[in-house]
């Protein structure tokens, strides 16, 4: 009972990093239509800062600040120079582009910083751990969790009592008309980036402090978990992410913890085959978005 | 005045070939992709020893290395491209990325033309069995690294021991070296977990080894970055305190900055700068050439690359024709490298070359020894 109960909680910290990863590129879906691959890339830029944070002895909180702000600069950038000169073409261009953007970005990381992984340096605390209730947790399990919360709770208050975030909904439901209602589309999809910057940000501090170093190729694991658990969740629809990313992390921590030895090896195609099974059921997800067929531009 | 034309053409090119002869290294590395972060240190090296040759005249004094290099792009299909261009190149000698997967896949290309090839550092021992006589590798086997570290932890007393592997490249199953050393010297293997490359979270793994029942002295495994932190702080998380062993993927910064959590740490690798040692010579060229400090040992293994070539040229008195260079490397004997004596006589084409024992002692590297394996004990390759 005891291991059952430990390994959920390793499963809700993963969880929340997860979400945390579904909702960046959701957020951007809702609106755009659009998958962004070089959401991870976003992260990575995230983790540099943090390395030259560290290098530069910049106190660690503001060095969480520094990183999860370049990701939002970055995510603006990224909008305003790649995407929109191709906003409103097809969903193919608008994913190629990302692929583009992410591959560029891995080149400039691998030429310009270096090919080989940088240390990270990290307070100690992060690498603690305390036991509650019996349980043991790592002090950076509980930062993922609290973290996750408090986004969710920011999240939540921005999408239904700030004037953008409202605005952002109304063009996720469908975009002409948002339009003839005064809403500026630059300003909605602006902000849709840099909230998924702002999520990828976070995500990305919460992913370093596990791994304690930051490579160029760094931001391919999470995009992918990511794009699983908002395919699972329901694409476009942010509750659906949230919960795409949990079950994701459950049924990955479960079968590494309870699936006989013999196993093992093929756990992660067992665990793609549940996501399948899932998706048989409720082929739009788990918490589909109402708008999935709106338009997007 | 054809004729004239033709004759002086053809006496500048024998003019030229005459005064300035040179051997072509071809070099199919990975410049980008995941493979990058092991082959461009070692390509770096590579290139400090050709320049250093070059600069005293070449091999011999007369022979010029020139380097043809493509990017391999850490793919595959990529590699068969860029060895087959290089092949069309006429090169002497091909160099092959780091990991033994790509390797495998161009060992029929190169054993057709006849071109020794060497991996710059892939250590699974089953990459020259399999590639043929033409494939060389330039790094400690798995299997040695494993007996080497196996045994000093049984001589340290710790017999019973946890292996992580992955079953997704050949260099993440030495830990199945490892437990096959340990056993054969009276120890036992308590528990094998397997992981994916890249995998995102190690702790429901970590909380597995917590739960065992008495704990493992030792957890083994040749897991690298990220995996390797991310599962090191994880165990350390759970609680686990046993005495982690590790191979040379982990010999990097990051290894050495990971504060309490990396403390103890212990891991083989193919050399060690001790006061005096070709190693320590190496690095203070490193940082004449670079102006920065080699914080890989996979610097000084490119430059063992080059010399092992060089040494190959002159025992072949000086010819460049690669088949000769092919049958002098496979009867090489203790060529002075940067990292240690490098030995291919009387094996299938995995050198034998010295390994270091390594303890992360305050966030530096400490030497805990530098033990001969004892032969008897060495695992077959493992093929799989």
């Amino acid at each position: 009972m005891d291991l059952f109960l430990q390994q959920s909680a390793n499963a809700v910290a993963l969880g929340g990093i997860y979400a945390l990863l579904a909702l960046g590129l959701a957020v951007v879906f809702s609106i755009m239509g659009l998958i962004n691959f070089a959401h991870g890339e976003l992260m990575t830029i995230s983790g540099y800062v943090l390395m030259y944070c560290g290098i530069a002895a910049v106190p660690f909180p503001l060095a969480v600040i520094l990183a999860i702000g370049a990701a939002i600069l970055a995510a603006i950038a990224m909008e305003r120079i790649a995407f929109r000169p191709v906003r409103g073409s097809s969903g193919a261009t608008l994913l190629v582009t990302s692929f583009a953007i992410a591959m560029i970005l891995q080149m400039l990381f691998q030429n310009l910083i270096s090919a080989r992984s940088q240390p990270v340096l990290l307070p100690a605390i992060l690498s603690e751990s305390v036991t509650i209730f019996g349980l043991i947790i790592g002090v950076n399990k509980i930062a993922a969790i609290i973290s996750t919360i408090v986004m969710l709770i920011f999240l939540d208050w921005f999408m239904t009592k700030q004037k953008t975030g409202i605005a952002m909904r109304a063009a996720a439901e469908d975009f002409s008309i948002a339009r003839l209602m005064g809403i500026h589309a630059n300003t909605v999809i602006a902000g849709a980036f840099a909230l998924s910057g702002l999520l990828a940000g976070v995500a990305a501090v919460l992913w370093v402090s596990q791994r304690a170093s930051v490579d160029p190729l760094m931001g391919f694991t999470p995009v992918l978990k990511a794009f699983i658990a908002a395919i699972l969740g329901g694409l476009g629809s942010l509750k659906g992410a949230v919960a795409g990313g949990f079950l994701l992390a459950f049924i990955e921590v479960y079968l590494s913890a309870f699936l006989p030895h013999g196993m093992q090896e093929f756990r992660e195609p067992i665990g793609l085959a549940i996501v399948v099974l899932v998706l048989l059921f409720r082929p739009n997800g788990l918490l589909p978005a109402k708008t999935l067929a709106a338009e997007k531009v | 005045m054809k004729k004239i034309l033709l004759s002086t053409v053809l006496a500048f090119a024998m003019v030229t070939t005459a005064s300035a002869e040179t051997l072509k290294i071809g070099l199919a590395t990975a410049q980008s992709g995941g493979l990058a972060p092991y082959d461009v240190p070692v390509v770096t090296g590579l290139k400090i020893a050709v320049e250093e040759l070059n600069a005293a005249g070449g091999i011999m004094g007369k022979i010029n290395i020139e380097l043809i290099e493509k990017d391999m792009r850490s793919d595959v299909a990529q590699t068969i491209i860029a060895v087959q261009e290089l092949v069309d190149a006429e090169v002497s000698v091909i160099v092959l990325p780091c990991d033994a997967d790509p390797s495998l896949a161009v060992t029929g290309i190169v054993d057709e033309a006849k071109i020794p090839a060497i991996s710059t550092c892939a250590s699974s021992p089953t990459l020259p069995l399999i590639g043929g006589d033409f494939v060389f590798a330039n790094f400690p086997g798995d299997n040695v690294q494993a007996t080497v570290s196996a045994s000093w932890a049984y001589e340290q007393g710790y017999k019973s021991a946890f292996i992580l592997y992955s079953p997704d490249t050949q260099y993440t199953t030495l830990p199945l070296y490892f437990a096959d050393v340990i056993k054969a010297l009276g120890g036992s293997v308590v528990g094998t977990e397997t992981y994916s490359l890249g995998q995102p979270d190690f702790s429901s793994i970590a909380t597995k080894i917590a739960a065992i029942s008495p704990q493992p002295d030792i957890v083994m495994t040749s897991a690298y970055e990220p995996d390797f932190p991310s599962f090191l702080k994880a165990l350390r998380a759970a609680g686990v305190t046993s005495q982690v062993i590790g191979s040379d993927g982990i010999d990097s910064p990051t290894t050495f900055s990971l504060g309490k959590v990396g403390e103890n740490v212990v891991f083989t690798t193919a050399g060690h700068a001790t006061k005096g040692s070709e190693l320590e010579k190496f690095n203070a060229l490193f940082k004449q050439k670079t102006g920065k400090d080699s914080d890989t040992v996979f610097n000084a293994v490119g430059y063992d690359l080059i010399k092992v070539i060089e040494a190959a040229v002159i025992s072949a008195g000086g010819s460049t024709d690669s088949q000769a260079i092919r049958d002098a490397i496979a009867e090489l004997e203790n060529v002075q490298g940067a990292t240690s004596l490098i030995t291919y006589k009387g094996t299938t084409g995995m050198p034998v070359r010295q390994v270091s024992i390594i303890r992360v002692k305050d966030g530096e590297r400490e030497l805990v020894g530098q033990p001969a394996p004892v032969a008897d004990l060495i695992p077959a390759p493992r093929m799989q």
